[in-house]
């Protein structure tokens, strides 16, 4: 590190400190705290975004197992891997998983996991909808949505040096507690704008996969037609937008490229075949 | 039980959902913007959705029967009452408690928001992901069978 960016790190760490106190700074202190701001604020490399999107994946199946049935999570996953190949990161680690639940939800993990419900998959009506809420999906891991929620939350919730250690740093108690918050994000949701760019970005990634691009306004169709207060939604919705506004922002921004790739296969029969066990 | 619970998540599938158009649209005679017109619905009209083509859905409105633009629907009619406890929910509560009462939160185990809080890591599933996982390379072989063709097409600005 310059000593330029030390002295910058040291003055946004501690600028109280800094004008009124400084007689009594313990400077090494001061130091180590400049350190943990860099490195909680540094740019989070693949391999430590796969290393705690391993252990928030860990986490998520501990609230919730994967199905067991090998044909659909091989199904799942094909369609997955094809769509996340169209993607900014086609060569990371793209696993994808069935959970075992009847609510209506789905996960994207930094590092390239993504986890769709039981519930939502007997939802829907199509491979081209099981695109379109995969490549919603691998949006967040491209863009690395839920990653810098993380890094955002790991600065406000522990101390500058402990968040540098938790992000860098597989073991201890300020790791556990960063993946622990880091699990707890997919109770509380992201920001409504990457919710929405996801919508956007992931219709481009199904286009993209040579899929009929209504695969998720049907979706999403299909969850405005449900009840918020019904419990198999009830997270989903309060983690989410409004469907009803997630379609008319679709309908407003990209009703022109959903109409240009509208008429690309749907995969209706290929759907029921390959799912008809998890049914 | 199983069927039961079937006919109730797919609505879409040879049963009419009522739904609304929610601006001025046209009903067209077939799925497309050069066909026909059948009538015009002005907006908030109450029609029966049947099913979807593309971003066409076709509907059995007063007017007639015809295709509108999907994403000028939304579902439930004017004033009724929205699908919900009455769905998927609501069976299992029963299945479960012998009762509809009210508490639907523990009435569907799975994933919730106090399952999220609680999470202990599970690292033998998460093993088990690695066993589904598919290569790129399977992944492209999956695609042509199903004759979906990659397309080069840029982000919205």
């Amino acid at each position: 590190m310059t000593r330029a960016a030390l002295l910058l790190a040291l003055l946004i760490a501690g600028p109280a400190q800094a004008q009124f106190k400084l007689p009594d700074l313990n400077i090494n202190k001061l130091i180590d705290t400049a350190k943990g701001v860099v490195k909680a604020t540094h740019e989070i490399n693949e391999s430590e975004e796969i290393a705690i999107g391993h252990d928030v994946a860990a986490r998520l199946l501990g609230a919730a197992p994967l199905m067991n049935d090998m044909r659909v999570q091989r199904y799942v996953n094909s369609v997955g891997r094809w769509l996340a190949s169209q993607s900014e990161r086609p060569d990371l680690p793209w696993r994808f998983g069935v959970m075992d639940a009847p609510q209506l939800n789905a996960f994207a993990v930094p590092g390239g996991t993504i986890f769709i419900t039981r519930g939502l998959l007997e939802s829907m009506h199509s491979e081209a909808e099981l695109a379109g809420v995969l490549s919603h999906e691998i949006v967040h891991v491209v863009r690395k949505h839920h990653l810098k929620a993380i890094q955002k939350g790991a600065l406000t919730q522990l101390s500058a040096d402990a968040a540098g250690a938790a992000l860098n740093n597989v073991n201890g108690e300020a790791r556990k507690k960063l993946i622990a918050f880091g699990t707890e994000m997919y109770s509380r949701g992201l920001d409504k704008g990457d919710e929405f760019e996801a919508d956007r970005l992931g219709v481009v990634i199904a286009a993209r996969g040579g899929y009929d691009t209504y695969g998720l306004p049907a979706v999403l169709q299909t969850l405005q037609g449900m009840n918020a207060k019904d419990s198999t939604v009830a997270l989903m919705f309060k983690t989410h937008p409004a469907p009803s506004e997630r379609l008319d922002t679709l309908a407003a921004k990209m009703q022109p490229l959903l109409d240009s790739y509208s008429s690309q296969p749907q995969l209706r029969e290929r759907f029921a075949l390959e799912t008809k066990t998890a049914r | 039980m199983r069927l039961l619970v079937l006919a109730l998540l797919f609505p879409l599938l040879g049963h009419a959902e009522p739904a609304t158009v929610i601006r001025a649209t046209e009903l067209k005679s077939e799925p497309a913007t050069d066909a026909s017109t059948v009538a015009q619905l002005p907006e908030n009209t109450a029609v029966e959705a049947l099913d979807r083509q593309g971003g066409w859905t076709r509907v059995k409105a007063a007017a007639g029967e015809g295709w509108v633009k999907m994403l000028a629907l939304r579902y439930g009619g004017p004033g009724s009452a929205k699908k919900g406890e009455t769905g998927i929910a609501q069976i299992f509560n029963v299945a479960r408690t012998g009762s509809s009462g009210t508490q639907v939160t523990t009435g569907v185990r799975g994933l919730d928001e106090e399952k999220l809080a609680n999470a202990q890591p599970n690292p033998g599933e998460l093993d088990k992901l690695d066993k589904f996982a598919v290569e790129r390379k399977a992944a492209a072989g999956f695609a042509a069978k199903g004759k979906l063709a990659a397309q080069q097409v840029d982000y919205p600005k």
